[in-house]
């Protein structure tokens, strides 16, 4: 055997990991070469020398802390991973208990907050509350910008074919002028994690904007009224459609409108 | 939770050599600890997935994504540790747990300086030759676990254990400054 392909094979070999026939060659090989077999000497010396220096011992508070990570994790399953790593204290001695007390009191209220949001996420409330503010958010921002609207017209046949391959459903259009609600147009808006409809209407100097989607309950809905920031909300349910209708306009016009659609 | 009374006998026998894998990689003892909790919640929420009865090298390759994360994240940050810091700030082991049967004075000395460099060259190797050294000289794993821990084929794994210990070989004879290839 050439030193080359011996040299191949010391390591395996030092790790009992060579074929029956394999190692029988390197033996012979190493029986008579000098130099291969001073490096599998030096090979081993290092194992030898790693095996009992070169682990590295873990702290010894390290499997209490690990074992509080998991406990914490089994019972608050939905918290990021990073959030539940305990940090070991690194200030003096004397520090050690406050530092470790902050640190409770601050892994206590990250698991409050993170329960709290985790139920506000989840339950029907919360997503409701989110509902609201994202119906606030957008008519709001409809004000703030130049224009509440992306296709302005005060014609129904204009506005509502505009919406037609923007959003998945046709929304309800009307022209109500003669009913002291003149249509101004139509644009897209983003509330409850999809794109909507928003036509917007105009009562003397207030804007209304009338959000819809399709519904995910069966049947219609009352509607019903939320106030939120001076706001008025007016929330309902028709023919498959959720509508909110949102504006600074009285409660009472704000009903007769939803009376109208 | 039950699976927590199933998986803590599992995995904590397994922390030495989480902890130790995790130190070898990232070179310090505190991003060891913190990358040893991490795996560990990783490993419990993959709890579900794991089968079998020997958790080490399931666990370990946990370890080391973990740590593989910690590392391309510090890089990122652009915070670099050199190799002085992570050993100033590494060992707590001390010098005299190595040697046995009552050496003497200058044999002790020989044998924690030799301890000395072999750890400093083995800091020193690319982390692809470190982490199969770490694993089959300090944790005793075999090519075919070293495999499932690294994701690599054995065949892969017997070359760069191979390589490896060449390149440790080379790194020590120039850290101990003897041109002699052949001594250590």
């Amino acid at each position: 055997m050439q030193c080359e392909r011996a040299r191949e094979l010391l390591s395996p070999y030092l790790d009992g990991e060579l074929s029956a026939e394999e190692r029988r060659a390197a033996a012979a090989h190493l029986g008579e070469c000098r130099s291969c077999s001073a490096q599998l000497g030096d090979f081993r010396r290092v194992a030898q020398t790693l095996a009992e220096a070169g682990r590295e011992p873990a702290p010894k508070a390290l499997t209490a802390r690990v074992r509080g990570n998991l406990a914490r994790a089994a019972h608050a399953e939905p918290t990021p991973t990073t959030a539940l790593i305990s940090k070991p204290p690194r200030a003096g001695a004397s520090s050690v208990r406050r530092a470790l007390l902050r640190q409770a009191a601050v892994i206590a209220a990250a698991c409050v907050l993170s329960a709290v949001a985790t139920w506000l996420a989840t339950s029907s409330l919360g997503q409701q509350h989110r509902l609201e503010q994202d119906v606030l958010a957008a008519h709001v921002r409809s004000l703030l910008q130049d224009s509440p609207i992306q296709v302005a017209s005060s014609d129904a046949h204009t506005v509502k074919p505009w919406f037609a391959g923007r959003i998945d459903f046709s929304p309800e259009v009307k022209d109500l002028a003669s009913e002291g609600f003149p249509l101004v147009g139509g644009r897209l808006d983003y509330v409850g994690g999809r794109r909507v409809g928003a036509v917007v209407y105009k009562r003397r100097l207030h804007i209304v904007n009338v959000l819809m989607w399709p519904s995910t309950s069966a049947g219609d809905v009352a509607p019903r009224l939320i106030t939120r920031n001076g706001y008025n909300l007016l929330a309902w349910s028709r023919g498959g459609v959720d509508y909110w209708a949102a504006s600074d306009l009285n409660a009472g016009d704000l009903a007769q409108l939803q009376a109208l659609l | 939770m039950s699976s927590l009374r199933q998986f803590e006998p599992l995995a904590l026998p397994c922390m030495e050599a989480a902890f130790n894998l995790a130190f070898w990689l990232v070179r310090s003892r505190a991003d060891a600890e913190d990358i040893v909790q991490e795996a560990y919640l990783r490993a419990f929420r993959a709890f579900d997935g794991f089968r079998g009865d020997d958790m080490r090298p399931w666990l370990l390759a946990i370890v080391r994504n973990t740590a593989y994360r910690w590392l391309s994240n510090r890089r990122r940050s652009g915070t670099v540790i050199s190799l002085e810091e992570a050993f100033a700030e590494g060992s707590g082991q001390s010098t005299d747990d190595i040697a046995s049967d009552e050496p003497t004075a200058e044999e002790r000395l020989i044998g924690a300086a030799e301890r000395d460099y072999v750890l400093r060259a083995l800091a020193e190797l690319p982390p692809a030759f470190r982490e199969v050294l770490v694993l089959r000289e300090i944790e005793g794993l075999a090519y075919r676990e070293i495999a499932e821990v690294t994701g690599a084929p054995v065949g892969t794994v017997m070359s760069r254990l191979s390589r490896g210990r060449g390149e440790l070989r080379k790194v020590l004879t120039r850290l101990m400054g003897k041109d002699e290839p052949n001594a250590m």
